[in-house]
C-alpha cells in the first residue's frame, strides 16, 4: 500500500472531460450488421415447399403450410414455411439448408407489437417492412451442409464402346451408392411426379442403411420391374428432384439399380413373397407382355388372381425388350425378371399373337378381364418422297432385329431422323455396327425429347447430330437404292400461342447429305386391327390412344388397358404404373362382389 | 501413454483399450476394482486432476457405464476410466474421499440417473431438480417430449404438412 | 504487491455449530446464535441464477451451501433426442458467458469421432473468435471483480468495450451473443472486409483500457484493502477440488490448456500463461487482467498470421442424417475459467447417446466456494464469488 495507491483512481476524473460513447438514436443509426440473423424473408416463387427447412429445425419453429395462390404441382408441394418467432433461435440452419436457396434472413431486427399472434407469420406470403432488404444472412459461399454434386457413375470409355455392345454405364458400388444415398433430403417430392408413385426416399433410405432386401421389397410395392426402371427409366422424379436446384438431382434411377442390382436374384422369391394372399378362381388375360403387362401379371398374382399372358413374340418386354439397345439393358436383366414373374405364378403364352394364334372373342369369353397392353409398334412415317426405297428403315424395326441378333447391313453411313429416344438409340448402334452416322432433328438440341445422358453418350461415341434440319427427299441412285438425303435448314419461330418455338424451313437453304441408309424414328402408333369388329368400333379412342377411367378400365365391359397405347408419356415406369392401377381396378371389380 | 498402459494391464484387469488421440486414452475395469484403479492412478501415476465423472445409460443391456476422466498434468494426458453396472438397483463405490468435487458429482448422478454412492455426503440431497417426483429424467426411459406435452401446453393453432404426404392428397389420393 | 497475509485456516470453533453424527452442522436458529441469509438468487452480488444460503453468526460466515437449479434446462438430455446438426444451435447456450467454447468443443468433439479434417483457415478462424469471446468476457469480469465492491466505473467502461467486440462478433457471425459459427466441420464465414482493422482500433482503445482500469482498480487502496489476504486458496487445495485455470495460476500452478495440449493453431502463437503465487482475491484479478493483455496480444498475432483466404468448412455427409461413428471422446479448451469440455458418447446413431459439459463452476462454484466462505465477512461474499468466476449455467446445463 502507498501514496499512489490512494491518488490513483482519482485519476478517473480525467474521463469527465471525454464524449460520451452512447448511440443516440439506435433504432435508425444502428441496423443490423450485414450478416445479421434477423427475420425471415422467402422468394415464393423459387420455393418449391420440400420442407428441409422445418425438418432441420431444431426447435419445431416451422411449419409447413399451405398458401393461397400457390399450386401444388411437379415438383412444388404448394407448401410454404411458416415460422413462429415464439420458438425460432434464429440460428439460420434453415437458410443454409434450403434446397432453393430462397429462404433467408434479413438483418432486421427490431420489431415490437403487443399481439403475439403477429410473430407467426409466413415469411414471403405476408408481406413485411423487411422483403426488400438485401442484407441480412445468406449461406456462405463454399460451405454445404450436404453434398450438391452427384456421385459420377462410371461408363465404358467411348472408343471402347465401338463396335461393341458392352453395357456402357457401370453401375454405382457400394462406397458410391452410399455416398449419393447420403445427399438425398427425404423431402418426397419426387414421389408424387414418378408415375408408379414409388416411394423414392424411403427406398434410397435403405441403401443408407445397408438394408436393400428391404429396399427391394418397397420397390416392389409399386414397380415389380425396378431392374429395368433402375437402367432405362426416363425418371421424371429426377426432374423434380429438390437438390437439382442448387446443384445436381439425386441418382434415383441407378441408385434404383443398384439395389435391383445388388440383391441376389434367388432370394427374391423369399424378400417379396410376403402379402401374398390366397388364390381366387379369377382369371384374367393380359394381351402383351410389355412393362404394363408384366406390371399387371404381378400385382394380380400377388392378390390372388391368375394372370395369363398373350405375347406375340418369342420373348417378353415388348419395347424393352425390343427396342431398348443392350448397351442400355442387358437382355439377361429382363429374362431375369420375367423369369421371376413365371415363378411366382404368372403364366406367359409367347409366340401367340392375339387375332391370329388365339381369337380375342375367345380370351374375353374365358376370362373374368382382359387387359390390353399392345404399345405402339407400328412406326410412323417420315411422309416424304423415296421413303420406300431400298436402305430406307424404320428405327423399331431396325433396334429389333438387332437385338433379336440378326445383322443389318447398312453401309458405310446412315442418317437417322428424329431427336427421341429411340433416334438416339438407333444412332448409337448404327455407329457401333460401324457407320458413319448423322442425326437429323427439326429443333434444336434443347428440345430434344431423349434424355440429355443419352445425347451426351451419342455425342461422347462421335455421332453427328445436325439441328434444325427438315428433310424433305430421299434421293435414289441409279440402282434405285438410297442415295442421299435432301433437307431444309430451319429457324425457329416462337409460337404465338405460348408453346414451344416451331422450326420454319428457310427457303433455298436445301443441303443434301449422302447416305446409303436412312433410318426414320419420328414416332410410333397402335394397331388395333386384332380386335373384332364389334368391339374395334366400341372402343373409344383420343388420338390412336385408348380412353380409360383412372382405374384404366375402357369404355368396353371388363376390359382394360394400359401401357403405350393409353398414356402420351409413353414410357416405361408410365406402363408399369398402368398395370398396377389395371391391377387395383380388376381387384375392385371382381373381389368386391 | 504406452508404458502407462503395459503398467496398468500388468497390475489390472484393464480392457477395452482405445486411445484416439495421442494425450487421451479409454479404457475399461470392473466395477470392484475401479476404486483402487482410480486410486492408484492419483496416487502413484500422478494422476491428479479430476475432470468429470459421469454416467451412460445403455438400457439395452441393462448397464450403466461411469466415465471417471482424470488428468496427468505432469505429462499431460488424460485417461478416461469406464466401468458397467447394472442398472437393477444400481450402487457404485464413492470416490468422495479422493477428490473434494467428487461428492458433487456423485449427488448430481443419484438425483439425475438414480445411481447410489453409499457413504457419499449429501448425496441424497436434492441438487437441481426440488420436488422431482417422476424416475430420474437423465435416463432413457424417461420420455422428455411426452413430459413437456403433459406439463406444458402448446401454441394454439399450429399445424403442419409433411410435403410427400400433401402432394399425395392434393395430386393422386387415390393412387 | 503486498505481502500474502497467513490466514489461520483452524479458526476458533466456539463460534461454530456443532456437527452432528451426520457430518452436517447442526444449526438451532432459536438459540438466536445464528442467522441463516439467503445471498440470490436476486441479488447484485450474484453471478447468474444461482443463490448461496449463508448461516452466519454475527457477520461471520459459519456454513454456506451453494444452491442451483433456477437454470436448469436438460440441455443434456435435449440433445440425446436430436440430430448432430440440431445439438449446434443448442450448445452454444450452455455458457451465456462464452458462447463459443462450447461450440467449439462440440464441433470438435464430432470431428473427433467422425475422423473430420478442419481446413485451416477454419483453424484460424476458430481460434480467433475463441479469443475474442474470451476478451468480451474478460473485458466484464476483469473491471466486474471490482463492481463486487462497488467500484463500478471500471464495469461501465469495460461494457462498453466489451459491446464494441460484440459488434465485430455481429460482423463476423451475424449473432452478437449466440455467435452459432463454429459448426462441426469447419465455420460459417470468412471475415468480412476491412474487420483486421477494426479490430485493431477496438484492441488500442482496449490497450487504453487497461492502463485507465490499473491505476483506478488495481492501484487502489480500497480494493488492495477489500482483496489482499482475502480468499486465499491453499495450493494444496487445486488438485484436491479440481481447481482450473486463472484460480490456479494465481496459487502457481502454470497450468493452461492452450499451452499443455495445444488445440487449433495455438502450436503457432507466441504467448506465455501468467502465474502468481498468492492465490488470494487481488491475485486471482491480477492473473484475468494479464490474461486480457495475453489475449489481446493474441489476436494481433492471429491477426497478422492468419491467411485471407481458404476454405471454411470440411466436406461432410448430409448432416440430416449423419450418423456418428461408435465411440466416445473428451474434448477440452481452456476457457477463461478454466478447463472447459464435452464428454461425448456416440453409439453410431444419428443422435448422441450422451454428452456431458465439464465445466469449470461445478468444483469452483460448490466445492471451493461452500469452502472459502466459511469464516469470511458478509460484505465479501460477492468478491469471493466473482473471483472464482462462477458461472452457474454449466453446473446445472
Amino acid at each position: 500500500m502507498s501514496l499512489k495507491d490512494i491518488l490513483s483512481p482519482f485519476s478517473a476524473w480525467k474521463n469527465l472531460a471525454l464524449e460520451p460513447v452512447t448511440v443516440k438514436d439506435p433504432l435508425n443509426e444502428r441496423p443490423g450488421a450485414p450478416r445479421y440473423r434477423g427475420f425471415h424473408k422467402n422468394e415464393l416463387n423459387e420455393c418449391i415447399g420440400c420442407g428441409t427447412c422445418s425438418d432441420i429445425c431444431q426447435n419445431a419453429a416451422i411449419d409447413m403450410v399451405p398458401v393461397e395462390g400457390i399450386e401444388t404441382k411437379a415438383g412444388d408441394s404448394g407448401l410454404r414455411p411458416m415460422i413462429d418467432y415464439g420458438r425460432c433461435c434464429w440460428c439460420a440452419l434453415c437458410v443454409d439448408i434450403c434446397s432453393t436457396n430462397s429462404l433467408s434472413l434479413s438483418n432486421e431486427y427490431t420489431w415490437v407489437n403487443s399481439d403475439p399472434e403477429v410473430f407467426r407469420f409466413i415469411p414471403g406470403a405476408d408481406k413485411k417492412s423487411w422483403d426488400a432488404n438485401e442484407l441480412g444472412w445468406k449461406k456462405p459461399d463454399n460451405y454445404n451442409l450436404n453434398e450438391p454434386l452427384r456421385v459420377k457413375m462410371e461408363e465404358t470409355a467411348p472408343d471402347e464402346r465401338e463396335m461393341s455392345f458392352l453395357e456402357v454405364v457401370k453401375g454405382y458400388s457400394k462406397e458410391q451408392a452410399e455416398a449419393e444415398a447420403d445427399r438425398c433430403i427425404e423431402c418426397g417430392l419426387c414421389t408424387a411426379t414418378c408415375p408408379a408413385h414409388m416411394d423414392i426416399p424411403q427406398y434410397i433410405k435403405t441403401i443408407r442403411d445397408n438394408n436393400l432386401e428391404e429396399g427391394l421389397r418397397i420397390m416392389y410395392q409399386t414397380n415389380p420391374l425396378p431392374e429395368i426402371c433402375g437402367r432405362v427409366c426416363t425418371r421424371r422424379c429426377e426432374t423434380v428432384c429438390a437438390l437439382g436446384h442448387k446443384g445436381d438431382a439425386i441418382s434415383i434411377r441407378w441408385l434404383k439399380r443398384y439395389i435391383a442390382d445388388n440383391v441376389s436374384f434367388d432370394e427374391y422369391e423369399k424378400i417379396l413373397n410376403e402379402g401374398f394372399i390366397e388364390k381366387t378362381d379369377k382369371k384374367v388375360s393380359i394381351i402383351g407382355a410389355g412393362p404394363s403387362g408384366l406390371s399387371l401379371g404381378y400385382y394380380l398374382t400377388q392378390r390372388g388372381i391368375k394372370a395369363t399372358i398373350y405375347e406375340a413374340k418369342e420373348k417378353a418386354g415388348g419395347m424393352t425388350m425390343y427396342g431398348i439397345p443392350k448397351y442400355r439393358l442387358p437382355m439377361e436383366i429382363l429374362d431375369k425378371e420375367v423369369e421371376f414373374l413365371q415363378k411366382i405364378g404368372v403364366e406367359i403364352k409367347f409366340n401367340t399373337a392375339v387375332g391370329k394364334n388365339i381369337s380375342f372373342n375367345d380370351l374375353y369369353n374365358n376370362s373374368d378381364a382382359v387387359f390390353i397392353g399392345v404399345g405402339f409398334e407400328s412406326p410412323y412415317k417420315i411422309g416424304i418422297e423415296g421413303e420406300n426405297l431400298k436402305g430406307s428403315l424404320q428405327a423399331i424395326e431396325f433396334l429389333r432385329e438387332i437385338n433379336k441378333g440378326n445383322k443389318i447391313d447398312i453401309g458405310k453411313k446412315a442418317v437417322i431422323v428424329g431427336g427421341g429416344n429411340v433416334a438416339i438409340d438407333a444412332a448409337r448402334i448404327a455407329k457401333r455396327i460401324g457407320a458413319e452416322t448423322t442425326i437429323l432433328y427439326r429443333r434444336r438440341v434443347e428440345d430434344m425429347p431423349a434424355d440429355w445422358e443419352e445425347i451426351e453418350g451419342a455425342e461422347d461415341e462421335k455421332v453427328n447430330i445436325i439441328t434444325q434440319a427438315i428433310p424433305v427427299e430421299i434421293i435414289p441412285d441409279e440402282k434405285g437404292k438410297v442415295k442421299a438425303v435432301k433437307y431444309l435448314k430451319a429457324k425457329m419461330v416462337a409460337d404465338d400461342k405460348g408453346g414451344r418455338p416451331r422450326p420454319v424451313p428457310i427457303e433455298g437453304s436445301e443441303t443434301i447429305i449422302e447416305t446409303e441408309t436412312v433410318i426414320g424414328a419420328i414416332g410410333q402408333g397402335a394397331d388395333y386391327s386384332f380386335l373384332p369388329k364389334e368391339f374395334e368400333e366400341k372402343l373409344e379412342l383420343m388420338r390412336g390412344r385408348i380412353v380409360t377411367d383412372s382405374n384404366m378400365k375402357t369404355s368396353l365391359d371388363k376390359v382394360f388397358a394400359g401401357g403405350d397405347a393409353v398414356n402420351r408419356t409413353a414410357d416405361a415406369i408410365s406402363a408399369i404404373a398402368d398395370g398396377h392401377k389395371a391391377a387395383i381396378g380388376i381387384e375392385k371389380m371382381l373381389l368386391s362382389e | 501413454m504406452k508404458e502407462l498402459l503395459q503398467r496398468l494391464e500388468y497390475r489390472f484387469d484393464v480392457s477395452d483399450i482405445v486411445q484416439k488421440r495421442e494425450n487421451q486414452t479409454f479404457l475399461t475395469i470392473d466395477k470392484k476394482h475401479t476404486i483402487s484403479l482410480i486410486t492408484h492412478l492419483r496416487d502413484i501415476e500422478n494422476f491428479s486432476h479430476f475432470v468429470l465423472l459421469t454416467a451412460v445409460d445403455w438400457i439395452e443391456d441393462n448397464l450403466f457405464q461411469l466415465t471417471y476422466i482424470l488428468h496427468n498434468p505432469e505429462v499431460n494426458i488424460d485417461i478416461a476410466i469406464r466401468t458397467m453396472i447394472s442398472r437393477d438397483n444400481p450402487e457404485m463405490d464413492s470416490a468422495h474421499h479422493l477428490w473434494e468435487q467428487v461428492a458433487t458429482y456423485q449427488r448430481e448422478l443419484k438425483e439425475m440417473f438414480g445411481i447410489n454412492f453409499p457413504g457419499s455426503p449429501g448425496v441424497n440431497d436434492s441438487f437441481i431438480l426440488e420436488g422431482w417426483d417422476d424416475i430420474p429424467p437423465y435416463r432413457r426411459d424417461f420420455d422428455t417430449k411426452k413430459y413437456t406435452e403433459e406439463t406444458y401446453f402448446p401454441r394454439p393453432g399450429r399445424q403442419t404438412n409433411d410435403p410427400a404426404e400433401y402432394m399425395k392428397n392434393k395430386l393422386y389420393p387415390n393412387g | 504487491m503486498a505481502k500474502n497475509k497467513i490466514i489461520n485456516w483452524k479458526p476458533d470453533r466456539s463460534k461454530f455449530p456443532d456437527i452432528g453424527q451426520d457430518g452436517k452442522p447442526v444449526v438451532d436458529l432459536a438459540s438466536q446464535k445464528y442467522v441463516k441469509i439467503w445471498h440470490g438468487p436476486n441479488h447484485p452480488g450474484v453471478t447468474g441464477n444461482m443463490s448461496l444460503e449463508l448461516t452466519v453468526n454475527g457477520d461471520e460466515i459459519v456454513d454456506a451451501k451453494t444452491h442451483v437449479g433456477y437454470l436448469h434446462r436438460g440441455f443434456e438430455k435435449l440433445m440425446e433426442r436430436r440430430k448432430y446438426i440440431q445439438c449446434f444451435p443448442i450448445v452454444c447456450r450452455m455458457c451465456v458467458a462464452e458462447t463459443d467454447f462450447p461450440e467449439y468443443i462440440y464441433a470438435a468433439a464430432v470431428e473427433d469421432l467422425a475422423n473430420i479434417e478442419v481446413p485451416e483457415m477454419a483453424q484460424w478462424l476458430r481460434t480467433l473468435v475463441l479469443e475474442m469471446s474470451r476478451l468480451q468476457t474478460l473485458l466484464r469480469v476483469v473491471p466486474g471483480q471490482g463492481g463486487t465492491i462497488g467500484l463500478g466505473l471500471g464495469v461501465q467502461w469495460g461494457v462498453y468495450l466489451r459491446d464494441l467486440i460484440l459488434d465485430l462478433f455481429e460482423e463476423l457471425t451475424g449473432g452478437r451473443i449466440y455467435h452459432m459459427y463454429i459448426i462441426p466441420g469447419g465455420v460459417r464465414g470468412l471475415l468480412p472486409d476491412g474487420f483486421k482493422n477494426r479490430m485493431e482500433e477496438i484492441l488500442k482503445k482496449v490497450d487504453d483500457y487497461v492502463i485507465r482500469l490499473t491505476s483506478l482498480m488495481y492501484d487502489n487502496a480500497v480494493y488492495k484493502k477489500r482483496t489482499i489476504g482475502i480468499g486465499v486458496i491453499p495450493t494444496d487445495w487445486v488438485d484436491k477440488y479440481g481447481i482450473v485455470g486463472p484460480n490456479a495460476r494465481a496459487a502457481g500452478f502454470k497450468r493452461d490448456i492452450r499451452k499443455d495440449n495445444p488445440y487449433l493453431i495455438y502450436g503457432q502463437l507466441d504467448y506465455e500463461p501468467f502465474t502468481t503465487t498468492e492465490s488470494d482475491i487481488f491475485a486471482r484479478a491480477v492473473v484475468r487482467l494479464e490474461d486480457l493483455k495475453t489475449t489481446v496480444d493474441l489476436i494481433r498475432q492471429i491477426i497478422a498470421k492468419m491467411p485471407l483466404n481458404g476454405d471454411i468448412k470440411a466436406k461432410t455427409p448430409n448432416v440430416l442424417h449423419w450418423k456418428i461413428p461408435k465411440g466416445e471422446t473428451y474434448v477440452k479448451s481452456e476457457s477463461s475459467r478454466g478447463e472447459f469440455g464435452f464428454y461425448l458418447v456416440s453409439d453410431g446413431s444419428e443422435y448422441p447417446r450422451r454428452i456431458n459439459l465439464r465445466g469449470p463452476s461445478y468444483t469452483h462454484a460448490i466445492t471451493v466456494l461452500e469452502k472459502l466462505l466459511i469464516n469470511a465477512n458478509i460484505s465479501d461474499v460477492s468478491a469471493l464469488m466473482v473471483s472464482l468466476q462462477t458461472c452457474p449455467p454449466e453446473i446445472e446445463r
